[in-house]
């Protein structure tokens, strides 16, 4: 159990490429902390540079108060599980999960009692004599974290282990990591580029962008409260609708945006924020609205935009309608299939009208120049 | 049902005629391949049957013998090809050890390390590959002479030479080291490895068919080499392989006397690679083709 504490480190590869920056962070005892981040963000390095198989270029790793830039991956005590899971194809169940014990030079009943303890814990007891290359992926996955587990290390890495399963196994496994977390309760780290993963898994999230820490939170933190343009579009699923809108100041406490016919009055808390921060009328902003949190207006309600229905998409428990209004063309509407009777879901087809609004409660405002959050604190 | 019957006619035909079609071709190739091979053995063959011939010793007309014997296999023994073979099989043996060592060290070194002149020093072997190897005989020759180890002490000398250029035979076994992920190697790393206990546990058990691949290569060179061994020997017998020993019997004063005996020689030079090679053919071909094709 320990804590793992990430200061100004930096990654600067021979051709001169910087993949991290500065990257500052400290992750507490027993934290699941997740990192998330497109391709080529540098989650994947941050984490080699824990595990050590990348040499940190600059700044301090501490593992358990310890400076570890220096060591071996093999004196960190850690255990990291792949993304290909990376097991020993010439050996069995057993013999991979027994590697690291016996380099230990463990005593052999010792040994069988750890790997059989584990395989109990992730059910593979009865794949123990087999080879990697009779398992299936989910069961393989299992391998790979029982290697991990028997050695009880002090901290877990995980490379997107789940991304080479299918959807569904990787529902599954999702849940069975959510269950080990809760039997090992130990320190753990975990690079996805998943966001649901992200925001399934983790105590906290790390969300990475070109090498820099883009915003540190609570899964509600990233999604509620995003910190620029980035974290706001990048979490959540479908994806932040954005609107170039206004924002007007009316009186000392008083804010509302404006986009194409409507008017939207800010909630004291947003108007708060905004005063807090200065801010004062503009005549661009980027005001960002998540497709969930739009409302539709079957009614014919004053205040709504109104649009085009240009795609329509069955998800089952929701339909996804993407509308084109004015120049904005790819706005999705995310409605609860449950909310619409027969009659209406059947009449929401492409080409067919819609009027939505949205409450200010749930809007985002970003500086358009600077892509920043204006309701930051 | 007729209807389907006439839909069905053309492609059935077709079908047929695919089938004696590539009957024609397998048989056509089976008769070229069959020819290639007796135009191949012709050779061994009549070695092994001259080896036998006991009616006499020079070179005859005919390949079968009249008279069927081990004598000259007996009589080989009263010569010094015993001290040639024994000088063979050191030789052959200890460069097949140190050779197998250096080339999979240096293969796994060029996959795995990444350090600064990697790439240069990679291109310089290349290039320093494409001289001939004969260029370096003289100086060799002399190298080895001030070290004591030509002549009868040519064993030694033999050996330094075989195993001081192997490592630039990585070609193949590095090929086939890069086709292995890396991730084995980090995961083993992570798990408590040494690089030295990456190789010898994880790398080297997954690499079977390019170790013997390797172990073979480096067993043959020494094993049917002649130029450099009858340089190094310089016309002092103790100091022969069996190829440069055997090569002394066809001179013109000799041939007469020692024909059959050579032939003899011969078949006892081929015996062991040739099992070698029945055994471990399997593995050969993989160790080639295997960093070709292993995705």
């Amino acid at each position: 159990m320990a804590n793992v504490k990430l200061t100004g480190v930096k990654k600067i590869y021979d051709n001169k490429v910087v993949a991290v920056h500065d990257f500052d962070l400290e992750i507490q005892d027993k934290e699941f902390v997740v990192f998330v981040g497109p391709s080529g963000c540098g989650k994947s390095t941050t984490l080699r540079m824990i595990a050590g198989l990348e040499e940190i270029s600059e700044g301090t790793l501490q593992i358990d108060g310890e400076v570890v830039n220096d060591l071996q991956p093999k004196d960190r005590d850690i255990a990291m599980v792949f993304q290909n899971y990376a097991l020993y194809p010439h050996m069995t169940v057993y013999d991979n999960i027994a590697f690291s014990l016996r380099l230990k030079k463990m005593p052999e009943d010792e040994v069988y009692q750890k790997v059989t303890n584990a395989a109990e814990i992730l059910g593979i007891t009865e794949y123990l004599t087999r080879k990697p290359r009779a398992l299936s992926g989910g069961q393989r996955q299992r391998v790979a974290i029982g290697r991990a587990i028997v050695r009880n290390p002090k901290v877990f890495l995980m490379d997107e282990p789940l991304s080479n399963l299918d959807a569904k196994l990787r529902n599954q496994m999702r849940a069975e990591i959510i269950l080990l977390r809760e039997k090992l309760n130990t320190t753990f780290v975990y690079v996805t580029h998943d966001q649901t993963e992200a925001m399934t898994l983790g105590d906290r999230i790390v969300i990475m962008k070109d090498g820099y820490i883009m915003q540190v939170g609570s899964p509600e933190q990233v999604f509620d409260t995003p910190r620029n343009l980035f974290v706001a579009t990048f979490i959540g699923s479908p994806q932040m609708n954005l609107f170039s809108a206004s924002l007007v100041r009316s009186g000392a406490d008083s804010y509302s945006v404006r986009y194409q016919n409507i008017t939207v009055p800010l909630d004291s808390d947003r108007c708060a924020l905004l005063k807090e921060n200065g801010v004062g009328s503009m005549d661009k902003v980027i005001l960002g609205v998540r497709p969930e949190h739009m409302t539709c207006c079957f009614g014919g309600e004053g205040n709504a935009v109104h649009s085009t229905i240009t795609v329509n998409e069955m998800m089952g428990s929701e339909l996804h309608l993407h509308v084109a209004a004015g120049n904005d063309r790819n706005i999705i509407v995310r409605i609860p299939t449950i909310e619409l009777d027969h009659e209406r879901r059947s009449a929401l087809v492409h080409g067919s009208p819609l009027d939505f609004t949205f409450s200010s409660k749930v809007i985002q405002l970003f500086d358009p120049e600077t892509e920043q959050s204006l309701l930051w604190k | 049902m007729i209807q389907s019957q006439k839909s069905e006619t053309p492609s059935m035909k077709r079908h047929m005629g695919m089938k004696a079609s590539s009957r024609i071709s397998n048989t056509a190739s089976y008769v070229v391949l069959v020819l290639i091979s007796v135009i191949w053995l012709i050779p061994f063959v009549c070695i092994l049957l001259q080896s036998f011939r006991c009616e006499s010793t020079h070179q005859v007309g005919y390949i079968i013998p009249q008279k069927w014997g081990l004598d000259n296999y007996r009589n080989l023994f009263n010569t010094n090809f015993p001290r040639w073979y024994t000088n063979t099989l050191i030789t052959a043996l200890f460069a097949a050890v140190f050779q197998t060592i250096i080339v999979l060290c240096m293969s796994y070194t060029l996959s795995r390390f990444r350090f600064k002149m990697r790439k240069p020093l990679m291109q310089f072997m290349l290039i320093l590959g494409m001289f001939p190897g004969m260029l370096s005989m003289i100086i060799l020759y002399q190298v080895l002479k001030d070290l004591g180890m030509t002549q009868a002490n040519s064993v030694p000398g033999l050996i330094l030479v075989y195993i001081a250029s192997s490592g630039m035979g990585y070609y193949v076994s590095k090929g086939f080291f890069d086709t292995i992920s890396k991730s084995l190697d980090e995961a083993a790393r992570i798990d408590g490895a040494t690089r030295f206990q990456v190789l010898m546990k994880i790398i080297l058990p997954l690499s079977k068919p390019i170790v013997i691949y390797t172990v073979l290569t480096a067993f043959m060179g020494p094993w049917g080499d002649f130029v450099f061994a009858r340089y190094i020997s310089f016309n002092v017998s103790a100091g022969m392989n069996a190829a440069v020993g055997l090569y002394g019997w066809l001179s013109q004063d000799q041939i007469s006397k020692n024909y059959t005996m050579f032939c003899a020689g011969g078949v006892l030079v081929a015996v062991p690679v040739t099992i070698l090679f029945m055994c471990l053919q399997r593995y050969y071909v993989e160790g080639v083709t295997g960093g070709a094709v292993k995705g």
